[in-house]
């Protein structure tokens, strides 16, 4: 039925196999039950829905934009959190930073895109992820990357090598071209993420606080404007893609989009041109869902009905039908709101930035969406119905666990296993993927992903970027997550993940001020995997809620899952913090010789899922506890310490403990240390490779002991002293002693 | 004396304009970033410069040949003004993808006065894009941005790019860029020494990172001075302390040369 562009479906006369083939054969991705729905609103109507119309639910209702598996639980656990500090939240969300400007953050998985076409899937990450920020009115300053990546093949899937360099290559050609500095982020390798790789993207911004845009279309006779790139037919259900599981042969490479950086790039000129001088009424990103997603949230969001007329849609391709018009996720697109009065100056500065930009129709009273192509109406629906997709409270079950531990016998070759820690493939040098990512771009770089002397650089804990040159506030970025607590026990992996993102925040000198959450799990119609979800939901609540630090945006991508494999029920946590001064920023490479060297913080026996665990294989489901109110106490002590300027550097100690803590911090200095932990009364291996939370290690400056002690009383201990070589004692026991060399040349495996 | 007035000139895909564009204000010069279109519709023009500033980035995405599209575009309309803008004696500068630019427009190394593409960046030999902080020798002060520096003198700076092997048309070019003295920077060790990778990050023959023409007003270089006109913002600072970078001097070389000049 219909002319040749336009179907009618019929569903009033539909039963529950036919709802049920219509949903598959339109790729809608429905359930019975919503389909169901929709028949008795068309029913209501008494008409049967066109084809525009069904595919403008299927992509509102997926998971993806609907968050309908996840909202109730959001909402209960983790919503709340300390919201007079949320400045404002929408496609990012915003924290107060100083008199002048905002921070804007998101992160944001691309998991499934990337793992049908790595290089596409991973870049158009990085350009939806800038659009989020911009969104808000900000402009970019740093992107980040945390990667999860398998290590064996699965026939039928490609292989992990081809996934990581694709993704690797994407964010690079997309970061380093659109000119943000991808400054932060990490790199995980587990066969957990066979064939379900997890690409997660963040972004942080900054805005001018007169300039925060907002999405909602509250005004009628508003024009809405389309600007960017033109729209095609890639990336066409992307949304309900990335809402369902990954089998083998159903990869569609039409659903993933193809990012073009270089209209990207001056997108964000003109949009933040338009935003200065005040004439863009409301702003929101295209992403998954297309024009779909973000005309039904701007009018729904503001109370507003609205008319669109689809030719005006600028194309790639001509014959393109309405329903792909509406729905297709052609990247580089932004969506404005703008009064009558304005149209001619915005529209002359898309023209002098060479940015195609149309005005695609209007907002006006009502709380329909008329949508016409040529002159026909395509789609007449209520918004509400339209865009509200239903929730669900998702059955859930825990699964009890007994903590048991099979701890190893002691071993006698401490040392072979720090340096195999050391080279572990979680733990060397992430420099042949970082250092293909443009990191100084903008200038504005004051700690990279990697500090020390040149040539011979080791690992950071946060970057840091100095929003202006006129001031010397900076903004610091890290993350945390650990996929192997997770998936031993997720609600302390969550916890963790939060631990590890503040002390690497911490760490640099600067005081966490905001999170945004990037949750990744596999299909929540199962109710073990729900269960997981809502442990590591409060688990995210128990740590942020004790730390009063919002979780200001965030974005759940479930489905990672393929039959009976799946990942981890994790969380990936963008922290940023404030430096008053960027001038006093700590890195992990040790300062000079015969400095105090102290450890923050006790190690206790909770092996489970640590680095040594994984070395020797011994069984422990025993994780590491991140106790939110030590962690809190240690970074107001910390931060005691580091304003009264009694620290010269500092690493956090995670993955392979202290062991490793101290290696690393010796990497960028070639300055060792000399360790006796006889004091101590503990084994040395727990003693040395205990990844419990919350902790650091500090090089002092001399003399510092006394005032050390004030401020930290019996959670600091002095463990060693900065110098020339790398040793370990335990009273009458060597437990290691390690050339500089042979620890840095162990970490970069190769690379130079 | 009035503040001398530079151009940061930007395209699609230019990205390094911002910081340029501080840096060259930090150094005192009247510095705006222009969008190539307004000096191809004369809404700009060159003559009311003393300096060009061609940042790096991708201009036109770099999908041909780094720098090609936006050489091209400038050969259309505007070699003309910028022939003569050198010859006036005005300063042009361009890091990395504008050192691809210089070269594709045969603006530098230009050993015969004719404006022709002479030599070429191509890929690094490691096929990677390199990211990292490396060193360069001051081989030749003459260079109007390098005043402030002194001979044999070891500058640290960031490299960020995928195509920055210098190699030449043929030999000649070669050596009258030796025999004049053009390699004003060339990449070395830690110690100073001429090395291989990673110091000479993408195999440039001689080492050479910079090259500035024989009257010392125009300098491309693969390293980005921009990026570091402060102390905080290379990679070593905690080590070494703050204040003005390696950058700063290149600036107000130029800055004071202009002042003196104009």
């Amino acid at each position: 039925m219909g002319t040749e562009f336009l179907e009618t479906v019929e569903i009033l006369n539909s039963g529950v196999k036919e709802l049920n083939k219509i949903s598959k054969n339109y790729n809608l991705g429905l359930s019975t039950e919503e389909m169901l729905r929709i028949k008795s609103y068309f029913s209501s109507q008494g008409r049967n829905p066109t084809d525009v119309e069904l595919q403008a639910i299927g992509q509102a209702w997926s998971e993806h934009c609907g968050y309908k598996s996840s909202k109730v639980y959001l909402k209960k656990f983790i919503f709340g959190i300390a919201p007079n500090k949320i400045l404002s939240q929408g496609d990012a969300g915003l924290v107060d930073f100083n008199d002048d400007i905002a921070i804007a953050l998101k992160m944001e998985s691309h998991n499934h895109p990337s793992a049908i076409e790595p290089y596409g899937g991973a870049a158009t990450g990085v350009g939806g992820i800038l659009r989020d920020v911009l969104s808000m009115g900000g402009q970019p300053i740093a992107v980040t990357d945390v990667l999860y990546f398998g290590e064996r093949s699965k026939k039928g899937f490609p292989s992990p090598k081809f996934i990581e360099s694709g993704v690797i290559s994407g964010i690079r050609d997309y970061g380093n071209r659109v000119g943000i500095p991808t400054v932060s982020g990490g790199i995980f390798y587990s066969n957990d993420f066979v064939p379900n790789v997890l690409v997660n993207v963040g972004c942080v911004g900054v805005v001018k606080k007169s300039n925060i845009m907002k999405a909602s279309v509250d005004k009628p006779g508003l024009k809405l404007i389309i600007a960017g790139g033109k729209t095609g037919r890639d990336g066409i259900h992307g949304v309900n893609m990335a809402s369902k599981t990954l089998e083998k042969g159903e990869e569609d490479t039409t659903t993933v989009q193809l990012g073009n950086p270089i209209i990207k790039e001056p997108l964000i000129h003109a949009v933040l041109e338009a935003n200065e001088r005040k004439l863009i009424y409301a702003l929101k990103d295209l992403g998954g869902g297309g024009l779909s997603s973000v005309i039904g949230e701007m009018l729904l969001s503001g109370g507003m009905g609205g008319d669109i007329y689809l030719e005006m849609v600028p194309l790639k391709e001509s014959n393109m039908k309405p329903w792909e018009i509406w729905i297709s996720e052609s990247q580089e697109r932004m969506m404005l709101a703008v009064k009558e009065e304005n149209i001619n100056e915005v529209m002359d500065i898309f023209n002098s930035w060479d940015i195609t930009a149309s005005i695609i129709g209007h907002s006006r009273s009502g709380k329909d969406l008329r949508i016409y192509y040529n002159g026909q109406k395509v789609l007449d629906m209520d918004l509400e119905f339209l865009t509200s997709s239903p929730l669900y409270y998702r059955s859930y079950r825990h699964i009890k666990q007994p903590k048991e531990s099979f701890l190893p016998s002691y071993p006698k070759d401490i040392e072979r296993i720090m340096l195999k820690m050391v080279g572990n493939i979680n733990v060397r040098t992430r420099e042949y993927a970082v250092r293909q990512y443009d990191h100084t771009v903008r200038g504005s770089t004051v700690i990279g992903p990697f500090s020390g002397n040149v040539g011979s650089e080791g690992p950071t804990d946060a970057s840091i970027i100095r929003p202006s040159w006129d001031r010397s506030e900076g903004i610091a970025i890290s993350h945390g997550s650990n996929p192997f607590y997770s998936k031993i026990d997720p609600f302390r992996g969550a916890k963790a993940a939060v631990d590890e993102a503040v002390r690497n925040i911490v760490s640099s000198g600067a005081k966490p001020i905001a999170f945004s959450d990037c949750l990744n799990a596999g299909n929540p119609e199962i109710p073990e995997i729900m269960g997981e979800f809502i442990s590591m939901l409060s688990g995210l609540r128990d740590s942020a809620s004790s730390l009063e630090i919002p979780y200001v945006s965030g974005n759940v991508s479930f489905y990672n899952q393929t039959g009976k494999s799946r990942i981890p029920t994790l969380p990936t946590i963008l922290a940023v913090g404030k430096i008053d001064r960027i001038e006093k920023a700590l890195t992990p490479d040790f300062k000079n010789f015969g400095n105090p060297v102290y450890m923050i913080g006790l190690p206790y026996v909770e092996m489970g899922g640590s680095l040594y665990s994984r070395i020797l294989k011994f069984n422990d489901n025993n994780v590491p506890n991140s106790e939110p109110t030590i962690l809190k106490s240690r970074i107001t002590k910390f931060l005691k310490a580091f304003d009264d300027d009694l620290i010269l550097s500092s690493h956090d100690i995670s993955d392979g403990g202290l062991a490793v803590a101290l290696a690393e911090m010796t990497i960028g200095s070639g300055i060792g240390v000399d360790v006796d932990i006889s004091s101590f009364g503990m084994r040395s291996d727990m003693f040395l490779f205990s990844e419990s939370q919350s902790r650091f290690v500090i090089e002092g400056r001399k003399g510092s002991e006394e005032r050390i002690r004030e401020i930290f009383g019996n959670d600091a201990f002095i463990i060693g002293y900065t110098s020339e070589s790398f040793k370990g004692i335990n009273g009458e026991e060597n437990l290691f002693n390690i050339e500089l060399e042979r620890i840095r040349k162990k970490w970069k495996e190769g690379y130079i | 004396m009035k503040n001398p007035r530079a151009a940061v000139m930007t395209m699609e895909g230019t990205n390094n304009e911002m910081e340029a564009y501080l840096s060259l204000i930090h150094a005192g010069a009247n510095a705006e970033i222009v969008h190539i279109k307004k000096f191809e519709n004369s809404e700009k023009k060159l003559g009311d410069y003393d300096l060009l500033f061609l940042p790096g980035g991708f201009s036109a995405g770099d999908y041909i040949r780094a720098g090609a599209i936006m050489a091209a575009r400038i050969k259309a309309k505007l070699i003309r003004d910028i022939e003569s803008f050198v010859d006036d004696g005005r300063l042009v500068m361009g890091p990395c993808n504008g050192f691809q630019i210089l070269i594709e427009l045969g603006l530098l190394p230009n050993t015969e006065g004719k404006w022709e593409t002479e030599a070429a960046l191509a890929q690094n030999i490691s096929n990677r894009f390199e990211a990292r902080t490396i060193y360069v020798k001051v081989n030749n002060n003459k260079c109007v941005f390098l005043k402030k520096f002194r001979e044999g003198e070891i500058l640290k700076l960031p490299i960020a790019h995928m195509e920055g092997r210098f190699i030449t048309r043929d030999e000649r070019v070669l050596n009258e860029i030796l025999t004049r003295r053009m390699n004003v920077l060339s990449y070395v060790n830690r110690e100073g020494k001429e090395s291989g990778y990673p110091w000479n990050p993408n195999g440039s023959m001689m080492n050479i990172a910079g090259l500035c023409n024989e009257k010392g007003n125009v300098l491309g270089l693969m390293p980005h001075p921009e990026r570091v006109f402060y102390k905080v913002t290379e990679s070593d600072w905690t080590r070494n302390g703050t204040g003005e970078g390696m950058g700063y001097r290149f600036f107000l070389s130029a800055v004071e040369h202009m002042k003196e000049k104009f």
